[in-house]
């Protein structure tokens, strides 16, 4: 970052600057951008999540303002922020009003140092995984203040709720996550993926069988973490009814839902940076990316591609899922996720220790095969799915051919009623 | 071990009938939605998709009516209000129908001899004021038709060309003369009809239009009444 | 799953009368210790609608579109409940095709029902899809139920002395179309929904309901049958043509936990689906030609007397008892609503579950707010 101060102070012609001038400048000048990124982001998300969720459910979403509704964010956006911002009577009002503010501030400094591309990331720090992990941590801090200031025994159960899920999540979160630090001795994301390379076999997911299940881990403790189905707890919609956020309007519920979007971006891109290749194009070295703004341009490309199918998988996954109980969410995290990721931890480090480089290359090759495997047996239950009930689910099938509008029959319909009762009015 | 196999059987149920559940909703990406984009993106006007038994809301076709008053004893909510004069020329002066108290429930088409009380396809009545849904179908006082039972009596008019005529717009405005899209597709058969009698009437009764609340218009029934 | 409270302060919570989960405007005061409750009291009334006292204005066929309005989601079962006790009051003989008619629409309705009943609960595990992809098919039953009769919800389709409208051999076709095409659509829903292991998790052994206990609060239909109780008014009190038809009563065998619980409950309605669609198959293959409607009087005057008349509805038995005094009108209607009955045992159930799992119990014994009002 100083670094980067300094080239644009040059670059500007104003050595002479304070230099710390110079680096609140540029700080100010990329969180600005960082943010309006990640809020154009979860905006897209929310459409997203709505297109998704619409044709799961064999709808169509929705389709009205801008091509296939996608500029429906924006109206929805406009619409929240017109909207009366309502503090209840009884809340408490300073933290009441503070509450979005963890959330957002938790959720969009994570990005700072999510690598969108080789070149394109705000800071690449050393202790990158580490500082992505602590950093969302704040999240739990405004959902808390959110639940309680609101006084209102719903929203406080959800916060409480919330607080328990972040906390306990973050364990085997940090843990798979450590899997891969392990690998790639190092805890600089950009490392990370500097280390994996473009074709599925070179990433870290198919690296061997214990990343192949640390991944999964991972993902499931990340779903956690981000509040989304099935562990959606804390806005538990048929339990509390919306849970933390339930006294919440305009603006500030605005804050909470783009922080949940923007989470649901974050853990894809962060999943991606560990377990998918991150910017890495098949066939081309970082060196040849750092060489080519053309390459450069692709790998931004792919990463948002990776991120964007991660996104839609979480947003896939909630309109499939039913949601858990409470004490099934701690009994999955302490019973399952925490002993397996420690499992895949260990099993990764006696890899490391073990196993030779061609005996690596074995397993590589094997575990890609496995996945490719799981994924073609996903495709074939889909299709024997749609075979099974058949492509035309629509309503035309009860509607028949007798839809069509036809005076005359309806007077002959009648006429036979009429008929039939023309005993009973006589008598 | 049991409780170690059980353990490994739990992760592996879960993950198998996830995955199968995912395949069905992904299942739903490759097929094609089923939504009805009702009230502007349907290929038909949605009163010429509903089924030909649809009961919307009632119309009576005057010209036919009898007068018996069957279909006001029959109404279990008495939504339905007759009053017949007993002159020599028997007059019907006021048929009142409250589409807002109406249930729907066919009990009183039933009892009609001459199927002039007939339940239409309309069914998008929703108005400010429920009073706008009381539809006076008495607009002049009319004889009684003098149709038998069994006897053809007048020509059915197309259905649901009087109840559209006389319903107002959400805000108790008179409709354009020319139907909206919807309905110009079902009345389209026989404007003629529609349109034969009902201009005086239309004209001596503006306050339906202008203030439904303040003028309950039972002003033709009235002057009709006492003969 | 009865957890020791330990004696502390306690929360009082106000679930409904506007909750997402609570089907229809139904309160429960829960009384809790965080999550887990000491008991949820149910606090009913907010849809009394007085509709055995409309019973005592109307004459007697007046009254059949007011049984549509106890329970929307099963209107056949409470038009027919009632024609079964005037016309044992009336002496009245409904023609053969009627009730082969009657079957085929209370059949019908029964998988609508169902299909609310089996969606809702899994909207109210949390997952909504399965929950839209069987309205979407309880569309294609409004369809016919409005092509049959012209209403979708509310069909008023019966008479007293038969059914008030014939079928043509276009809507048989639908029908069987639909079954087609229902059936493989269930195996859709058990592999997204049933079979989930998440869901099965959330259900299994959450408030098992013994089968003394369940006779004991007088539960009936599917949550009588679901704590192993064999007792189908179609099978064991027939009435109809019911007799003449063949098909089993599914009985809560606790597949995925123990008898009785909320899984059985909801597992019991997806299989009653199946028994439904075979009911619907054979009625539509042996259905007879004939008169719909027998002659009834449309002024019906009954001499003094008193019947009941009761049918098994997808919440269970569905009573109408009615008094005449010899008037064209019912001197008293009582009704016996299967969903009154099921809502008492919640309080029973209620002490040591969670806040979730009180979701699912009022979801599984299917309570449905206008039922238990009236």
């Amino acid at each position: 970052m100083q670094l980067l101060a300094e080239r644009i102070a040059t670059w500007l012609g104003m050595e002479g600057l304070p230099r710390q001038a110079v680096v609140a400048g540029v700080v100010l000048v990329v969180a600005l951008v960082v943010a309006t990124v990640v809020l154009t982001i979860a905006g897209i998300l929310t459409w997203a999540e709505r297109r998704v969720a619409g044709r799961t459910q064999s709808r169509v979403g929705p389709n009205r303002v801008g091509p296939l509704g996608f500029l429906q964010w924006v109206a929805d956006g406009i619409k929240l922020i017109t909207k009366e911002d309502v503090i209840p009577a009884a809340a408490d009002r300073t933290l009441f009003r503070l509450a979005p503010y963890p959330v957002i501030v938790g959720i969009f400094a994570a990005f700072a140092s999510v690598p969108f591309g080789q070149k394109l990331i705000a800071a690449d720090l050393n202790v990158g995984v580490l500082y992505l992990m602590a950093i969302t941590s704040l999240v739990v801090v405004g959902v808390l203040m959110a639940g309680w200031a609101s006084n209102n025994k719903w929203a406080l159960l959800g916060g409480v709720r919330s607080a328990a899920q972040i906390v306990s999540y973050e364990v085997p979160s940090v843990l798979a996550a450590l899997s891969v630090v392990l690998l790639a001795g190092t805890l600089s994301l950009q490392g990370i993926i500097g280390k994996q390379g473009g074709w599925p076999w070179e990433w870290y997911l198919f690296y061997n069988p214990f990343t192949f299940v640390a991944f999964f881990l991972f993902f499931t403790s990340a779903v956690a973490e981000g509040n989304r189905t099935p562990f959606d707890l804390p806005e538990a919609e048929s339990e509390l009814v919306a849970g933390y956020n339930v006294e919440y309007s305009g603006m500030r519920f605005a804050g909470f839902f783009l922080g949940e979007f923007a989470n649901v971006y974050l853990l894809s891109a962060i999943a991606t940076a560990l377990f998918f290749g991150g910017w890495q194009i098949p066939g081309v070295t970082p060196d040849m990316q750092a060489a080519s703004p053309v390459w450069q341009a692709v790998g931004v490309g792919l990463f948002a591609l990776k991120a964007g199918t991660g996104a839609f998988v979480v947003l896939w996954l909630r309109w499939t899922m039913p949601r858990l109980r409470v004490d099934q969410l701690m009994g999955l995290c302490y019973r399952y996720l925490l002993p397996l990721s420690f499992a895949m931890l260990l099993g990764n480090a006696a890899y490391v220790w073990l196993v030779p480089q061609w005996a690596a290359w074995v397993v590589q090759g094997a575990t890609t095969t496995v996945g490719l495997a799981v994924a073609g047996v996903f495709v074939r239950r889909v299709f024997y799915h749609i075979r099974h009930v058949g492509d035309d689910v629509s309503l035309d099938l009860a509607r028949g051919e007798s839809g069509t509008f036809d005076p005359q029959l309806q007077v002959r319909v009648y006429g036979a009623f009429r008929r039939r009762h023309a005993g009973d009015s006589a008598s | 071990m049991r409780a170690f196999i059980e353990y490994f059987a739990a992760i592996g149920r879960t993950v198998v009938t996830l995955g199968d559940g995912l395949a069905v909703t992904g299942s739903y990406f490759l097929r094609r939605p089923v939504t009805l984009q009702y009230p502007d993106r349907t290929e038909k006007p949605m009163v010429a998709l509903l089924p030909e038994r649809s009961r919307g809301m009632l119309e009576v076709d005057l010209d036919r009516c009898p007068g018996c008053t069957a279909c006001e004893t029959a109404c279990p909510i008495g939504c339905i209000r007759i009053e017949v004069s007993k002159g020599k020329p028997r007059l019907i002066t006021r048929f009142d129908i409250d589409l807002g108290r109406c249930m729907n429930c066919g009990l009183c088409s039933e009892p009609c001899p001459t199927e002039c009380l007939k339940h239409t396809k309309e069914f998008e009545g929703g108005m400010y004021k429920p009073d706008l849904l009381l539809i006076h179908f008495v607009e002049q006082p009319v004889p009684v038709a003098p149709v038998k039972k069994g006897e053809p009596g007048p020509p059915p008019k197309p259905l649901g060309s009087i109840l559209r005529r006389l319903l107002t717009d959400p805000y108790g405005r008179k409709r354009p003369a020319p139907a909206p899209a919807p309905a110009a597709a079902a009345s389209a058969p026989a404007p003629p009809v529609a349109v034969a009698a009902p201009q005086p009437v239309s004209a001596s009764t503006p306050p339906v239009s202008a203030t439904p609340s303040a003028a309950p218009p039972s002003t033709p029934a009235t002057s009709g009444g006492p003969s | 799953m009865a957890v020791a409270i330990p004696h502390r302060e306690e929360l009082m919570l106000n679930m409904g009368p506007h909750h997402p989960s609570t089907h229809g405007v139904l309160r429960f005061i829960l009384h809790t210790d965080g999550e887990v409750m000491r008991k949820a009291v149910p606090d009913v009334g907010y849809l009394h609608r007085g509709i055995e006292k409309i019973a005592e204005r109307q004459p007697f066929a007046g009254f059949v579109p007011f049984t549509d309005r106890v329970n929307y989601l099963e209107a056949i079962f409470a038009n027919q409940a009632y024609a079964l006790a005037v016309e044992r009051l009336a002496g009245i003989q409904v023609p053969p095709r009627a009730e082969y008619l009657r079957v085929i629409a209370a059949e019908l309705n029964r998988i609508a029902s169902h299909q609310i009943s089996i969606g809702s609960v899994s909207m109210d595990i949390g997952a909504y899809t399965p929950f839209l992809y069987l309205l979407r098919e309880r569309e294609k039953i409004n369809d016919l139920f409005e092509a049959l009769c012209g209403q979708r919800l509310t069909f008023n389709y019966l008479r007293l002395g038969g059914v008030a409208f014939d079928v043509k051999d276009e809507w048989l076709r639908r029908l069987e179309a639909f079954l087609d095409h229902f059936e493989p659509a269930i195996d859709e829903f058990n592999s997204l929904i049933s079979a989930n292991e998440i869901f099965v998790k959330r259900l299994a052994h959450v408030a098992p309901i013994s089968a003394a206990d369940a006779v004991g609060y007088g539960l009936v239909g599917p949550n009588l049958r679901a704590s192993g109780v064999d007792w189908d008014l179609r099978r064991d009190q027939p009435y109809g043509i019911y007799p003449e038809l063949e098909f089993d009563v599914p009985v809560g065998r606790g597949i995925r936990g123990e008898v009785g619980d909320c899984y059985d409950r909801f597992w019991l309605r997806v299989e009653e689906m199946r028994q439904s669609c075979r009911l619907l198959r054979q009625a539509v293959a042996k259905l007879p030609a004939g008169d719909v409607c027998a002659k009834v009087l449309r002024k019906l005057k009954l001499p003094a007397g008193e019947a009941y008349g009761c049918v098994e509805g997808a919440r269970g038995e569905l009573g109408f008892y009615v008094v005449t005094d010899g008037t064209d009108k019912p001197y008293r209607v009582k009704i016996r609503s299967g969903s009154f009955a099921a809502l008492s045992i919640i309080e029973h159930l209620s002490r040591g579950l969670m806040i979730a799992d009180l979701v699912a119990v009022i979801a599984t014994l299917d309570v449905l707010a206008p039922e238990m009002d009236r």
